[in-house]
């Protein structure tokens, strides 16, 4: 390639279509832009080692004697290539009739069955029957780590978990033990599996081999519906893939971005999801109503509260967020709380162990424990160690300032005393759950949490990443954006939403770190913010963004 | 008188009834005293099914009387009403089994793609029609019920030729 020049460029023809691709492409590469996919298995893009062992990628060359591997096989200028001559198309056959001649064909048990490469390209090559009489080996199934199983019977010899671990995770511990057919994964003599980004192997498993334990048996490929979100688990804001099935989330798979966390996220993120929309909710709108609590419909609640803050003019006050708010959400509520007077909110952010994935730069397990702590920052937001002891939170000088208003976004309010906000004038409180603490609140609205709407979170270096609604809100809770947008419609703010778009560019057209930026134009694949750190280091993910 | 209403004249031997019932008491006389009388004396006597009826389900069982059904999910898949309702889990051994089985038997239309579509022979429908329940609720099988069930199984094809030709 050095001869060639970095940016030169080379044309060969793909199962007679003609393309142009940059020098150094594989072949199998050059395929996809022609719309062709070469069956493969031990090819990941992700993954940098080609062994070229899995035989599956076999095309003919013309003017070669043997068929090439193409996923080692480099393009070049004038070759032509043919994917599914007679020749290749043999050759993949006996590949995948040796494949099954140990395979125990558990399809209707198995949880990859549907989204199985093994089970595809069985019906891709018409290999219907066997012609093995033997009696086949078993090999039965083994724990290889604490939470993921290993089917042995199942597996191809991909080596994809092991290249993915000692290349990509570059942890030695997966090995491939014995030989011909009696390989297996094993983990090395005298070490164990506890990668923090080991669940990346149960993804890259072209078959139902490594099956992660919470997910195994739990759900049909065919049951789930897919939605593209985005992991709230630390700013890194991993592209991620929710499963759902029942308005329960089942599994979280990684989603390619480039820029961000290429095919990859970490178990932390995926059990952090999964666990999201667990535990007791708030599902009703309350208002207070002497010494209890009223549970209300939509309209008698935003009627109540928009009367209260209507009356109270601009008394001032303060204001806790949770950093896990999405950017709508923390538009609005700053909107609402520069109509009572409310300088800027505090948030507080949970801390944890790091971890990072060695040969990708971007990803990280960040000490910050919330997705959107850039967002809470940009919108004008103080990061604090402790709530507020202030006038309006209820602290030691309570008594002092009583009057002023406390509005609080989705924060547990863990550590909060016995009187909190006991004092303020008004207490305002939004949340996916009902902390003990907000039993002085005087109204109390239930938001939807980021599984349940659509909206966008900005990453640790600025990019702004769109996230799906995967399931259902329990009860009458709602996005927030939503709720607060009424409130403020009330007030005489703008207008009521109902879709993430308005709330979005309603956002983009007030705040100036988010100018020009649209819904669509985001992409599924985010853009950085004006004046961050990802626009600093250049517009390279733009083109991508649309995809 | 509003319209044109046409009188027909029929003649006295086509309008009178008298010829019609003789005919009648003699098909009725002729039957009576027929060989073949048709009734059947059922509940005492009961119909003798064809093998291909399709009637309310029955599961098959192990030897140790486990039901042979893996939880694969594929019954409730390909049912075209949604009658089955099936949830997956993993027993002490590491096997795959059904938690909850159930059939809403109201609501099946007895097609049959259950037991075509059961890659371990589990489900099949039943040679079977005396079905009377006190309440809506009892119509909704569940693992154990089916396996309870003692009537044939349907033959969904003829063995000797399966593909009906």
């Amino acid at each position: 390639m050095a001869e060639n020049g970095a940016n030169a460029m080379v044309t060969l023809t793909i199962d007679g279509v003609e393309v142009t691709v940059p020098s150094g492409t594989r072949v199998i590469e050059a395929a996809e832009h022609v719309g062709v996919v070469v069956p493969r298995y031990c090819y990941h893009p992700g993954i940098p080692t080609r062994p070229a062992q899995c035989r599956m990628c076999l095309v003919e060359v013309e003017g070669r004697p043997k068929l090439e591997p193409s996923c080692t096989l480099q393009a070049a200028d004038d070759m032509v290539v043919n994917t599914a001559s007679d020749t290749a198309r043999t050759a993949r056959q006996s590949v995948i009739e040796f494949l099954l001649v140990n395979h125990p064909l558990d399809c209707p048990i198995c949880d990859a069955a549907g989204q199985c490469m093994l089970q595809d390209y069985a019906y891709v090559t018409n290999q219907l029957e066997s012609r093995v009489d033997e009696p086949k080996r078993i090999m039965g199934r083994d724990r290889i780590s604490e939470d993921i199983l290993y089917f042995a019977d199942r597996c191809v010899i991909c080596t994809r978990c092991v290249r993915f671990m000692r290349d990509v995770a570059e942890d030695d511990s997966l090995i491939v033990a014995q030989r011909g057919d009696k390989a297996y994964i094993d983990t090395f003599p005298g070490r164990e599996l506890d990668n923090p980004f080991q669940g990346n192997i149960v993804d890259v498993c072209p078959v139902g081999a490594l099956v992660h334990e919470d997910f195994v048996f739990k759900a049909r490929a065919w049951d789930m519906d897919a939605t593209a979100s985005v992991c709230p688990g630390c700013p890194t804001g991993c592209n991620v893939t929710i499963d759902t099935k029942e308005n329960q989330i089942v599994r979280v798979k990684p989603r390619h971005n480039a820029a961000v966390n290429s095919w990859w996220m970490c178990d932390y993120g995926r059990g952090h999801l999964v666990m999201t929309n667990r535990g007791v909710r708030a599902e009703v709108p309350l208002i207070r109503d002497g010494e209890r609590l009223k549970p209300v419909d939509w309209p008698t609640a935003l009627d109540w509260v928009a009367e209260k803050i209507d009356a109270l003019g601009s008394p001032g006050g303060s204001a806790v967020v949770s950093p896990d708010a999405s950017n709508e959400n923390l538009f609005y509520v700053h909107r609402l709380l520069d109509r009572l007077g409310v300088a800027g909110a505090a948030f507080r952010v949970p801390q944890g162990e790091t971890a990072a994935l060695p040969t990708v730069p971007t990803l990280k397990l960040r000490a910050d424990r919330a997705a959107n702590v850039a967002g809470a920052e940009l919108f004008g937001g103080r990061r604090v160690d402790d709530l507020p002891d202030g006038p309006a939170a209820g602290g030691s000088t309570a008594d002092g300032a009583a009057g002023g208003v406390l509005v609080v976004l989705d924060d547990e309010l863990e550590g909060a005393g016995e009187g909190f906000g006991g004092s303020a004038g008004f207490f305002l409180y939004l949340g996916t759950r009902l902390p003990g603490a907000a039993r002085n609140a005087d109204a109390v609205l239930p938001i939807a949490t980021f599984a349940e709407m659509d909206g966008t979170f900005t990453n640790f270096e600025g990019r702004v990443q769109r996230f799906h609604q995967a399931l259902r809100p329990p009860g009458l809770a709602r996005p927030g954006w939503m709720v607060l947008s009424r409130a403020l419609a009330r007030l005489g703010d703008g207008e009521a939403v109902n879709e993430v778009r308005g709330a979005f560019e309603r956002m983009a057209a007030e705040t100036p770190a988010f100018a020009g930026l649209t819904w669509d134009g985001i992409g599924l694949k985010g853009i950085p913010v004006a004046g961050s750190a990802a626009a600093a280091v250049g517009v390279a993910a733009s083109p991508e963004a649309g995809a | 008188m509003p319209g044109d209403v046409k009188v027909v004249e029929r003649p006295r031997a086509e309008s009178s009834y008298v010829r019609a019932a003789a005919k009648g008491m003699s098909i009725t006389m002729r039957h009576l005293l027929s060989p073949n009388k048709k009734t059947q004396q059922y509940p005492d006597e009961k119909w003798e099914l064809a093998p291909r009826t399709r009637g309310t389900h029955r599961m098959a069982v192990h030897e140790d009387g486990r039901a042979k059904c893996v939880a694969c999910g594929l019954c409730p898949t390909v049912c075209p009403v949604n009658c089955i309702k099936l949830v997956p889990a993993e027993d002490e051994n590491g096997e795959r089994y059904a938690a909850i089985y159930e059939i809403d038997e109201f609501r099946c239309i007895f097609c049959g793609y259950c037991q075509e579509v059961c890659p371990v022979e589990a489900i099949h429908l039943g040679v079977h029609y005396e079905n009377a329940e006190y309440s809506r609720e009892r119509w909704v099988y569940d693992l154990e019920r089916l396996v309870e069930q003692e009537h044939d199984v349907t033959a969904l094809w003829d063995p000797q030729d399966p593909a009906s030709q």
